[in-house]
């Protein structure tokens, strides 16, 4: 039995918070004669707890039932699948009292305990909660206390500082102690240094805390540290049998379709084989025949040309490349189409994006008032857009991104080829999320918990379709992913991320690692301008007065070009991760059970991760990242595949097969076209992951070139368009609609990667991107801080990352409606782009009211932002809003040839704010 | 069984995007407005949010601590070192350099700081027990305005508009009256929709100037040309139409055009303060300094409100409440700055029988500590008071609030409410069972969860302080 021993700074009111001051209030509120009986050799668990049990939690944790793992009837000694239930003597550290007195457990409708039952229940742990039958919990064991110690102590006792040359992280180094001698004396809490310098405040040091982003230890956690001591130190009972245990699932839930390899049906027949250009086709139509409906017709050429463009390359087509299309005879002109645009390099550029979204990118940290800029971010979204224009397979551009630190040696000088520093910028993946630990005030371990815990959050969502993050507290409530699962996965990590051993999130976690092309040049430019300096310098010094002042502007000048080194922002292993705790209640406070790193158990028999093992001889990593990113990207992977292939269909079509692209779980949508999915899926895994084999599938299908006109009876059997009964009718998404404005009024400019291009902020709240000379950037380019996103996007929906965005809104607010109306930007480009179509229809100022002039103006203007001629009413309509916008610009004053201009740059506004612009058919 | 806003959608919706449908109503002005989200009947039809960036000393302005004054000058500081953002500038216990008195009927106590608002004590509820969880300004203020201390959640303003919609069809539900000498901290972040559509973010209005970014043209035209022009695109767009019947997007695209259109009218008339009399004028100290920028926020805040702006949120530039030196005049100069035009909100729109359902809320994101920090030279003269997570002031007024009512305390030198702690999702929910929705029905479901400004945890209605 563990004996209570009350470190004397408990009966001083020292506590920095309030939480020990009522603990101890409930301490004193326990009558003498109670704490007495509690104290008992199991009298009081026998007349008073046992019952208790039996009365409310029996239903749930008996014998059999030992839901959680936690069995009351005859092993509560042994804790449940989160650890330990009761610590004796600490109330406040025992899960099961933390529960009921939450009134979290038992659950509400089964009747819960009443304030007496809680306080017997606490009158009994704080007594020590003593067994019948000589049954004992085990005592605080070093496993608790290494985490604590890790908590509170390590930095400056630990893995990086051994001030005193002490460390604090194991009982043998404890032992060992520093300067001083031995931290601790095993039985004799008295002549322990470690809780003298506790006791005596002068330790941790109370003004140097926030230095180090550390909080005082407790009350309640010296006298835990006390008991242990007291217990003589005891190392934690091996009951490795616990580790990574879990509760057993279910049938169903094992058998649930997303946790199964996608195994591929043969495509169902169809009626309408004349339709069938694809398989994806056939699943498609068995869908629709059902319930009496076929596809649409398919779409006309030119709109299926402009879909394509857009849909690949965020931008129309011109007029030619329009007409090259049209007048190619080949019955397989759009698939060289899809071919071509494939290759285009604005291909990335559009498709990068998405996955930008799905990983939550953001050129600032956010959280911090001053919002700073990541200033080495954009070589990420450069990876990720070349990656995708080089149709880099995503099984290897997921180990990248996962493990790019440990696929290739990069460490101890050696020579660094190209693919290996891609492989640590493309780390900048697990670099997203807001992340404000750049300053001690904000770096304290839950600020970085949070860091980690949105991570997790951007890998499930994006990646294995699976709401991990639901786990972090508790026990997902409805997938079978329990809190240790999270945990374990959050323990593959560890080694990059790791609370207790913290890089900060700017200078420290960076990285001056490039190719070593790269470095030299940079070398090379730097050494040239500053002996450039040194000369200037050297002729300073022997000049006279006047023209020392002009050198020195020369000086500065050289100063001010050298280029700074270059480096990145990755993730990389430390090679020395802490041990991982599940944190009960996800509160780091407490610490429940110890596990590995490990997927969840759902996956783990079927599919185990790989051994974990360092990637080469002499690597400092654990190897832990990398045998996750072989097990997410293994073709038998339940998941991975159908994700991504989902990710990519619902950007073909504005909705996914699932309709909830980050869960796939119990509560997740059942997907529209099972056996389509789980065909594509294994269609993707089987051309080597090639995302453009993907695309090549989807586009070549009828179901994808139909029209989106809406006939009577589709929109009666098919509403909504699930079925896929036509194609939707979308709106630009908010780049697509910016830089086509730019491109069609030829102001886009061709240039791509690089760093982020600069905003400007109105005094009003507009925000623009600056131009490059008189032409801007694709938006992709734009510097995306988290305070200040260009205005025409976040009007059009771009998203705010919190931590990540699956599925962008898209919604119709009558801001758009202003933006584009009245805004500046929009005005100016419809001025330029009515310039460039005079020079498209060849014809020059000053211009006249001709009616055959106009009618050429306004096809040119339309082929140019429509990709079309205009139709014979619209033609109409045209020529009757410039006949009067022409007079009333002449009543104004203006001559008959400048009101013509006027009216015609009107006529050009009107067109990039009408709808037949903005939505693609 | 209630109608959750996703359920709502679905029935009705069958699948078009909630945030396009959403929108298309709001557009429609000629349609009685969509179902607010109410569970139960409002207290409160409206809300103004005072917001006092900074962190407003408790101990100086609604909570006197005698001990404190007592034990001026005794060192306390190891006894709450984690509390401490500047540890090596912190000083001793320090006293309040401000006198106190009771007022009204209810006796409630004020520093002589905040003469103006002293006369409506009886209108207010005062809680002195109110703790957050980050003693850094960022956090707090993120979990002052979205429950979460992190960045990317909606803020009460979304949610409220979320919830509610607007009654003005022709103005946004959410405006946000920032100060034209600058953002507060987090700047624009204060008011984002987080994953909530974008148009239950928080428009910015101005008070000098076109009021809202785009409302009228960026650009010199005549406005016979700009209405011709909208003509045809409207006419264009009505032709495009017809090749998608039933296509609700295309019908909210037409019709946010319209709104657009009336937006200048209505946005322009209700920034207008030439309508007001001299004496409301002078009564919210406009015309004079320094209360002059604060008073046109306030006197339009009210005029948004008697329009059926939903949600009004008044900031002020930086942080003039963060007085961590120099308490004794910097704490001042923010009180002479937004005392008199604050108190003569209360006063207006109780006589003009709004006050009844409009609640008013005033408060900053934190409190401070009973200690002094010292400046690099430690004179006492120059001293402030640092960050305080555990305890901090808010008083709420009108709409369905008791009034002379005090509520919570803290412990005897004003570090930590002890007595009735209300946390801050506590006083959301409490905020949102006003405007009469409950707040464990208000969610979005997203990745899994039902997402909610209360958050997971628990979160109590505060009964004893409703009417």
């Amino acid at each position: 039995m563990t004996a209570k021993l009350v470190p004397r700074r408990i009966f001083t009111t020292k506590s920095p918070t309030l939480k020990p001051l009522v603990n101890l209030l409930r301490l004193l509120c326990l009558t003498t004669a109670a704490m007495a009986a509690a104290a008992d050799d199991g009298r009081y668990f026998q007349q008073e707890i046992g019952p208790l049990f039996q009365r409310h939690c029996m239903e749930c944790h008996d014998r059999e039932t030992h839901e959680g793992g936690l069995n009351l009837q005859d092993q509560i000694t042994r804790g449940g699948d989160s650890g330990p239930v009761i610590v004796p003597g600490h109330a406040d550290q025992s899960l099961l009292f933390e529960l009921v007195s939450h009134a979290e457990m038992p659950p509400p409708e089964s009747g819960q305990l009443d304030a007496a039952e809680i306080e017997k229940l606490q009158t009994w742990i704080s007594a020590g909660a003593a067994l019948p039958n000589g049954q004992t919990f085990p005592s605080v064991t070093a496993d608790r206390i290494q985490a604590l110690l890790l908590l509170r102590c390590a930095v400056c006792h630990g893995a990086t500082r051994q001030e005193g040359g002490l460390d604090l992280r194991t009982t043998e180094s404890i032992l060992r102690g520093g300067k001083s001698g031995p931290a601790a004396v095993p039985g004799n809490p008295d002549e322990s240094l470690l809780l003298q310098k506790i006791a005596s405040g002068e330790m941790a040091p109370a003004r140097r805390l926030v230095e180090v982003s550390i909080k005082p230890i407790t009350d309640a956690e010296t006298a835990l540290l006390t008991d242990w001591i007291a217990a003589g130190m005891p190392a934690p009972v091996a009951d490795r049998s616990r580790e990574n245990s879990d509760s057993e699932y279910t049938a169903t839930e094992q058998s649930f379709w997303a946790f199964q390899t996608p195994q591929q049906a043969p495509p169902p027949s169809v009626n309408t084989t004349a339709r069938v250009q694809t398989p994806i086709d056939k699943f498609v139509l068995q869908r629709l025949e059902q319930v009496g409906l076929s596809l649409a017709e398919p779409a006309p050429p030119d709109v299926l040309v402009r879909r394509l463009y857009i849909d690949l390359t965020g931008l129309p087509p011109t007029w030619d490349q329009l007409q090259d299309v049209l007048q190619d005879p080949a019955d397989d002109r759009i698939s060289k189409l899809i071919d071509r645009l494939l290759e285009s390099p604005h291909y990335g550029v559009r498709w990068g994006r998405y996955w930008l979204d799905a990983a939550g990118y953001a050129d600032s940290e956010g959280a911090q008032n001053e919002d700073r800029v990541r200033p080495r971010m954009w070589r990420y979204r450069d990876y990720v857009i070349r990656s995708f224009n080089s149709d880099k397979p995503y099984d290897r551009f997921l180990q990248e991104q996962l493990a790019g630190d440990e696929l290739a040696p990069w460490q101890d000088g050696v020579e660094i080829d190209a693919a290996t520093a891609d492989n640590l910028v493309a780390t900048g993946f697990l670099r997203l999320t807001p992340d404000r630990t750049f300053a001690n005030i904000t770096a304290f371990v839950p600020d970085r918990l949070e860091v980690i815990a949105d991570e997790m959050q951007v890998l499930g969502s994006a990646v294995m379709g699976l709401t991990v993050g639901c786990a972090r507290c508790h026990n997902h409530k409805f997938d079978p992913i329990s809190q240790a699962d999270y945990y374990k996965l959050s323990a593959i990590f560890k080694d990059a991320f790791d609370e207790h051993d913290w890089l900060k999130s700017q200078g420290e976690r960076t990285l001056a690692v490039v190719s070593t092309a790269e470095r030299k040049q940079w070398e090379q430019q730097k050494q040239t301008l500053e002996s450039r300096l040194a000369e200037l310098q050297a002729q300073q010094q022997q000049a006279d007065e006047e023209t020392r002042k002009s050198l020195q502007q020369q000086i500065d000048a050289a100063k001010g070009a050298i280029p700074p080194e270059p480096q990145i922002r990755a993730l990389w292993s430390r090679g020395r991760p802490s041990p991982t705790w599940v944190l009960l209640r996800g509160n780091y406070l407490t610490p429940g059970k110890r596990v590995q790193p490990d997927v969840p158990t759902i996956f783990a028999e079927r599919y185990p991760l790989p051994q974990i093992a360092p990637p080469w001889q002499g690597a400092e990593s654990t190897g832990r990242r990398l045998a996750f990113a072989r097990w997410l990207t293994s073709d038998q992977h339940p998941l991975t595949a159908r994700v991504m292939v989902n990710r990519i269909w619902m950007h073909h079509f504005g909705r996914g097969l699932v309709d909830t692209p980050a869960n796939f779980g119990v509560t997740g949508s059942p997907p529209s076209h099972p056996l389509l999915l789980d065909w594509l899926a294994v269609e993707f895994v089987r051309s080597g992951w090639s995302i453009k084999s993907l695309h090549r599938l989807i586009l070549n299908s009828a179901v994808w070139q139909q029209s989106s006109a809406v006939s009577q009876q589709s929109q009666e059997l098919d509403p909504a368009g699930l079925l896929l009964s036509r194609a939707p009718l979308r709106r630009l998404d908010a780049e697509s609609l910016r830089d086509s404005l730019l491109f069609v009024s030829g102001a886009l400019s061709e240039q791509m990667y690089g760093p982020a291009d600069p905003l400007d902020v109105r005094a009003d709240g507009l925000v623009t991107v600056r131009a490059t000379g008189d032409q801007w950037r694709r938006s992709i380019f734009a510097m995306m801080r988290r305070t200040q996103i260009p205005s025409l996007l976040e009007t059009f929906d771009y998203p705010q990352m919190g931590p990540n965005c699956l599925q962008r809104s898209e919604s119709t607010v009558a801001p758009q409606a202003l933006q584009l109306l009245n805004g500046g930007e929009v005005h100016r480009l419809s001025a330029r782009l009515a310039a460039v179509v005079l020079q498209d229809c060849q014809q020059s100022m000053p211009l006249t009211d001709d009616a055959d002039l106009r009618k050429q103006r306004i096809i040119a203007v339309c082929r140019r932002c429509l990709s079309r001629q205009p139709g014979k009413q619209e033609l109409h309509l045209f020529l009757q809003g410039l006949q009067e916008l022409a007079n009333q610009w002449r009543q104004t004053g203006e001559t008959a040839e400048r009101a013509e201009q006027l009216a015609f740059a009107n006529l050009c506004h009107a067109i990039l704010n009408s709808a037949s612009f903005v939505m693609v058919e | 069984m209630l109608t959750t806003r996703r359920n709502w959608f679905q029935s009705l919706a069958g699948g078009i995007s909630a945030a396009a449908l959403l929108s298309h109503l709001e557009a429609d002005a000629d349609q009685p407005a969509r179902q607010p989200l109410t569970t139960h009947p409002p207290a409160a039809k409206s809300m103004i949010h005072l917001f006092m960036n900074g962190g407003p000393s408790q101990m100086d302005l609604f909570d006197p601590k005698p001990e404190l004054t007592r034990r001026h000058g005794q060192e306390h500081f190891e006894a709450i070192a984690g509390e401490v953002e500047f540890p090596d500038a912190a000083g001793a216990l320090m006293r309040s350099p401000f006198q106190f008195a009771q007022h009204g009927e209810s006796g409630m106590w004020v520093s002589e700081l905040l003469p103006h608002f002293a006369r409506h004590v009886d209108d207010v509820t005062m809680i002195r027990s109110l703790y957050t969880t980050n003693l850094t300004h960022e956090p707090a203020l993120y979990k002052f305005h979205s429950g979460s201390e992190f960045t990317g959640r909606p803020s009460i303003g979304s949610w409220v508009t979320y919830g509610l919609g607007s009654e003005n069809h022709n103005l946004p539900g959410y405006v946000v009256l920032d100060d034209p000498l600058g953002l507060p901290v987090n700047g624009v972040d204060n008011w984002q929709a987080g994953y909530l559509p974008a148009s239950c973010q928080g428009t910015r209005f101005r008070a000098t100037g076109a009021p809202l970014l785009n409302v009228s043209p960026d650009f010199e035209e005549p406005t016979t040309i700009t209405r011709s022009e909208r003509d045809l695109i409207g006419r264009l767009d009505r032709l495009h139409q017809q090749r998608f019947p039933g296509n609700d997007v295309l019908q909210a695209r037409i019709q946010s055009y319209e709104l657009a259109a009336r937006m200048q009218l209505t946005a322009t008339d209700a920034l207008d303060l030439n309508q007001e009399t001299a004496a409301t004028l002078k009564m919210y100290g406009i015309g004079s300094e320094p209360t002059d920028s604060y008073g046109r926020r306030c006197l339009i805040a009210r005029r948004l409100i008697e329009r059926g702006v939903r949600f009004v949120q008044l900031f002020i530039n930086s942080q003039i409440w963060d007085n961590h030196s120099d308490i004794g005049n910097a704490l001042r100069s923010a009180c002479d700055r937004t005392d008199q035009p604050s108190a003569a909100l209360l006063t207006d729109l109780k006589q003009r029988g709004l006050l009844d359902d409009t609640l008013v809320v005033w408060g900053g994101e934190m409190g401070r500590l009973p200690i002094s920090q010292m400046t690099s030279d430690r004179d006492p003269a120059k001293s402030g008071r640092d960050h305080n997570k555990n305890a901090m002031v808010a008083w709420m007024a009108g709409g369905g609030v008791r009034q002379g009512c005090l509520y919570g305390a803290t412990d005897e030198l004003g570090f930590a409410a002890v007595e009735d702690r209300v946390s801050i999702p506590d006083f959301h929910a409490t905020l949102l069972h006003l405007l009469g929705i409950d707040h464990e029905q208000l969610y979005v479901e997203r990745a899994g969860l039902r997402e909610k400004l209360t958050g997971v945890g628990e979160a109590r209605i505060i009964s004893e302080i409703l009417r």
